[in-house]
């Protein structure tokens, strides 16, 4: 079991992590709570050891991904809200940075999930297909396809 | 595209309230965890064999005050044996100090008994109606350090005995028990022992063990002069002078 000192630097380095999935697949604050204090408690308990900052958020990553699966296939989850909502609370997003979010978040989960992946964390697809347990090439058309959607919703070039 | 995305998801941070509430959560948890994975303290831990060392004790102290004499009843003519009696006034232990004895004390069955029907069954038996049908002398002697307990069964004994030729009844004195276990004799035997070497030192209690009480008082006649009767010894215990007939 890790101190609470531990749980505060792990905070530090993987809170915004596991803040943005809690966005990407949670459409509500409550839920974002919920999970956020799910992964760290699964941190603070679990004996794994990690053998890089890298290995650690993927650690994170993945275990915040699942625990949103699990709360998503809840028969008793809470009510979900608009993508206004999302992004109001509880600190409203800058405008500027408004559309793009607006954008991704209206994209099915399947989409949302392989963007955020890829784009923003870095990840290939066959590391996406490790962290998702879906197949590489679905990943590839995921990834294809989301970008489609994106562009039609933001217009721009492709640059990925 | 990329890098509106990064910027648009670099501007979302985890919020400060909600690391904060997590932080205590988690904390409790935690708090909670090793509260549980700590040890028991060890009056928790070593509760059930307190307790066992509890029922064992009280078990093993109704055991003692059942199964311990509190008084004891030497009953001698020649077969010559102890009754050990608790303080529930329950026959607890019987002993034979000679092969007579022995003999009658596997004969009978006065485990549990009470102590007077153990005396009765004692002197209805074949071996003391024979010895009192002849010129046998019973003696018993009653022995205790709880003075109401042996008080009452000496009375008991008296009564048990009136109707019975040459029987008397005594009560021993403190520490009498012992010595006479000490040579290897009943009470009642050690009494007419101590009388009989008072007249012959050279008797020695092996010689007496196997004689009957009737010899020993006969041998205690001869030497003194035909006055030498347990009935007339003075100073021994509360009924000393004992009753019975001399008969």
């Amino acid at each position: 079991m890790r101190s609470e000192g531990e749980i505060v630097r792990a905070m530090e380095r993987h809170g915004d992590t596991v803040r943005r999935l809690c966005m990407v697949h949670l459409k509500n604050y409550a839920d974002t709570e919920d999970i956020f204090q799910t992964v760290f408690l699964k941190y603070a308990l679990s004996p794994a050891v990690f053998e890089s900052g890298e290995h650690e958020r993927a650690w994170f990553i993945r275990v915040t991904i699942n625990a949103c699966k699990d709360l998503l296939k809840s028969l008793f989850r809470r009510r979900t809200v608009s993508i206004d909502e999302v992004l109001e609370r509880p600190a409203p997003v800058a405008p500027e940075h408004r559309e793009v979010l607006e954008a991704v978040l209206s994209l099915p989960r399947k989409y949302r999930e392989v963007v955020y992946l890829h784009d923003y964390e870095g990840y290939a697809a066959p590391e996406i297909s490790r962290i998702l347990g879906k197949n590489v090439n679905t990943v590839y058309t995921l990834l294809t396809r989301s970008r489609q959607l994106l562009r039609e919703k933001l217009g721009g070039e492709e640059d990925a | 595209m990329r890098d509106r995305l990064r910027e648009a998801f670099d501007s979302v941070h985890a919020e400060e309230a909600l690391k904060a509430a997590a932080l205590e959560r988690v904390s409790q948890k935690i708090r909670a965890e090793e509260a549980r994975r700590r040890p028991a303290p060890w009056g928790r831990r070593l509760a059930p064999a307190l307790a066992c060392l509890l029922l064992a004790a009280v078990a093993w102290g109704g055991w003692g005050l059942w199964f311990t004499p509190t008084s004891l009843i030497s009953i001698d003519i020649n077969p010559s044996l102890e009754l050990g009696v608790n303080r529930f006034d329950r026959v607890v232990s019987v002993r034979g100090f000679n092969e007579d004895g022995e003999a009658l004390a596997d004969s009978l069955d006065l485990g549990f008994l009470g102590y007077a029907e153990a005396v009765e069954q004692v002197l209805a038996s074949p071996a003391v109606t024979g010895s009192l049908a002849g010129d046998g002398v019973l003696s018993i002697v009653v022995a205790g350090d709880d003075q109401a307990q042996s008080g009452r069964i000496l009375a008991d004994m008296e009564a048990c005995t009136a109707g019975r030729r040459n029987a008397y009844c005594w009560q021993a004195e403190p520490g009498e028990v012992e010595a006479a276990h000490e040579a290897g004799l009943s009470c009642g035997k050690y009494r007419a022992f101590q009388q009989l070497q008072a007249l012959d030192p050279s008797v020695t209690p092996e010689e007496v063990r196997e004689m009957t009480m009737g010899e020993i008082r006969q041998r205690i006649r001869e030497l003194s002069g035909g006055a030498g009767d347990g009935s007339r010894q003075p100073g021994r215990g509360h009924h000393g002078a004992g009753h019975g007939r001399a008969g």
